[in-house]
């Protein structure tokens, strides 16, 4: 695909997928705002509470070693209106991410949307892989 | 000479005159016309933008209608000064540029999501008005469209009517559009220098579950609020924060070593069907996300409007801090009537805030960073 294409994707990306997060501090400052990519791995923990909820997730990285990441996303009073509960994902569950990583190669996600393993979606409907510019 | 060469020079004569007369009429009023339209557009103006998405995710905020058409509105001023102009809008400072009758405005603001971009203004302008089109540069989470934009005189508002109050009791969803979320303002050297200095991810009071206080609080874009009536006081019950706010609708005074406090000491009154609030007593704290500070001292001015069919309730709110802002931050809230919800709890817990700063070595330094979470 050439880089016009796939920077077109991008933008229809962004166009047609806002973020869960509605952040409470300057999300600029802590994420990438430019930056989308997905990750996939087994949930380790689960911080349902203000003033973020977070999913730690174990990942397998290039070099075949384990690198835990630290998914945010919106409040929970947010989140349970939609039908989001504290039990919607569970530990041990392989779920799929995608998101705006953390700046300085910190391992910070912030949530655009979640594929969960029967393949539904939180936040925004899950994209095809191929729609996305930058995988990890 | 003949007689009618007499004639023929004196008419001449005349209307070399009258075009010398006409000539100079014609200059002093293209003087005067031109420096006319470059001073009349000094002063204060109300910007309206329409045809921008508005800033509010609408996924986020459960009974929030969708409305792409919501206006946009803020406060415009520009002044001229030695040729050049200088402009704010919600009293923070936008780029202006004015030639002959074009003018193109750019103004910084800051998305639901935390995303700075730009909204540029480009148009005509007359003693009478000023309008065009706008576009957005800049990365926005939310999208929004460009569209087209107008400004007319700010009218006074000074007029003291008798109280007519309506009915605001109830629960109220953020709705789309209103507010510009100007990101930069006009800061004194005094918060320059500190906020020069403020890290919002360690420094930012709701990061470790304290309370922003009011001034972000009543500007929150994504959580409901309830209004309960009661004699004398009103009771705002936010679901950010869980914070309580109390409003005195009888001149009460605060009582003897009340201390300032994150939400403050809260008066109203109504002006017709418009609740005024003036609240004082204001702790040292940040006016937003981006960690601005207020002073201990600081008010903020609320006017709330609420819509004839009694479902649409907006808002106005104006920092008034001189020793922070060379002017004063206005934000405006829309909130739709949603009888459908409940005020949620929301507990908070900081610990994963202190796990992450654990997990990379940074408390240390933030502990050391102490002094950062004390604004006098």
């Amino acid at each position: 695909m050439s880089s016009f294409k796939r920077n077109l994707k991008i933008i229809l990306f962004l166009m047609l997928y806002s973020s869960t997060v509605n952040s409470h501090h300057s999300f600029a400052v802590e994420f990438t705002a430019e930056r989308i990519i997905e990750i996939k791995g087994v949930v380790t923990e689960i911080w349902f509470r203000n003033p973020h909820v977070r999913y730690y997730i174990d990942t397998i990285n290039k070099s075949n070693k384990i690198e835990n990441w630290d998914v945010r996303t919106s409040s929970p009073s947010l989140l349970v209106r939609k039908g989001w509960t504290k039990k919607t994902i569970q530990v041990g569950d392989e779920i799929s991410i995608i998101g705006h990583p953390g700046r300085d190669d910190r391992k910070l996600l912030s949530v655009i949307s979640i594929k969960l393993p029967d393949g539904s979606s939180l936040g925004q409907d899950y994209p095809d892989s191929h729609e996305l510019g930058e995988k990890k | 000479m003949t007689h009618n060469q007499k004639i023929k020079n004196k008419l001449k004569s005349l209307k070399l005159r009258q075009f010398s007369i006409c000539k100079t009429l014609l200059l002093i009023i293209f003087i005067s016309s031109s420096s006319f339209a470059q001073d009349s557009i000094e002063g204060e103006w109300m910007l309206t933008l329409n045809g921008g998405k508005a800033q509010i995710d609408n996924s986020v905020v459960i009974g929030a209608p969708t409305d792409n058409k919501a206006a946009i509105i803020g406060q415009l001023s520009l002044k001229e000064s030695n040729g050049n102009w200088e402009g704010h809008v919600e009293g923070g400072p936008v780029e202006i540029n004015v030639e002959g009758d074009a003018i193109e405005i750019l103004i910084d603001s800051r998305d639901l999501a935390g995303f700075v971009f730009f909204r540029r203004l480009t148009g005509r302008h007359s003693d009478q008005g000023m309008s065009g089109t706008f576009t957005i540069e800049g990365t926005t989470e939310t999208p929004e469209a460009g569209g087209h934009w107008m400004a007319t005189r700010k009218t006074s508002e000074n007029i003291n009517l008798p109280p007519q109050p309506v009915d605001i009791s109830g629960i109220w969803t953020p709705a789309p559009g209103m507010d510009f979320r100007k990101y930069s303002m006009d800061l004194t050297d005094k918060a320059q220098t500190w906020h020069d200095d403020y890290i919002n991810h360690y420094d930012q009071p709701n990061v470790r579950c304290v309370s922003p206080g009011i001034v972000a609080i009543v500007a929150w874009g994504a959580y409901p609020f309830e209004i309960l009536e009661s004699n004398n006081r009103l009771t705002f019950l936010y679901e950010v924060d869980s914070e309580i706010r109390r409003i005195f609708m009888n001149d009460k005074q605060p009582p003897e070593y009340f201390p300032p406090s994150a939400m403050g000491f809260s008066n109203g009154h109504w002006n017709g069907n418009t609740l005024l609030i003036e609240t004082q007593l204001l702790e040292g704290n940040v006016r937003d996300f981006r960690g601005e500070p207020i002073s201990e001292g600081a008010r903020m001015h609320e006017q709330y409007n609420l819509s004839k069919d009694g479902n649409t309730l907006t808002a106005v709110i104006t920092l008034l801090d001189p020793d922070n802002y060379k002017k004063s931050p206005i934000r405006r809230r829309k909130w739709i009537r949603n009888p459908n919800t409940e005020i949620y709890p929301y507990e908070c817990d900081p610990d994963s805030f202190f796990r992450q700063m654990y997990n990379e070595n940074k408390l240390d330094m933030y502990f050391d960073r102490s002094h950062r979470r004390q604004i006098d």
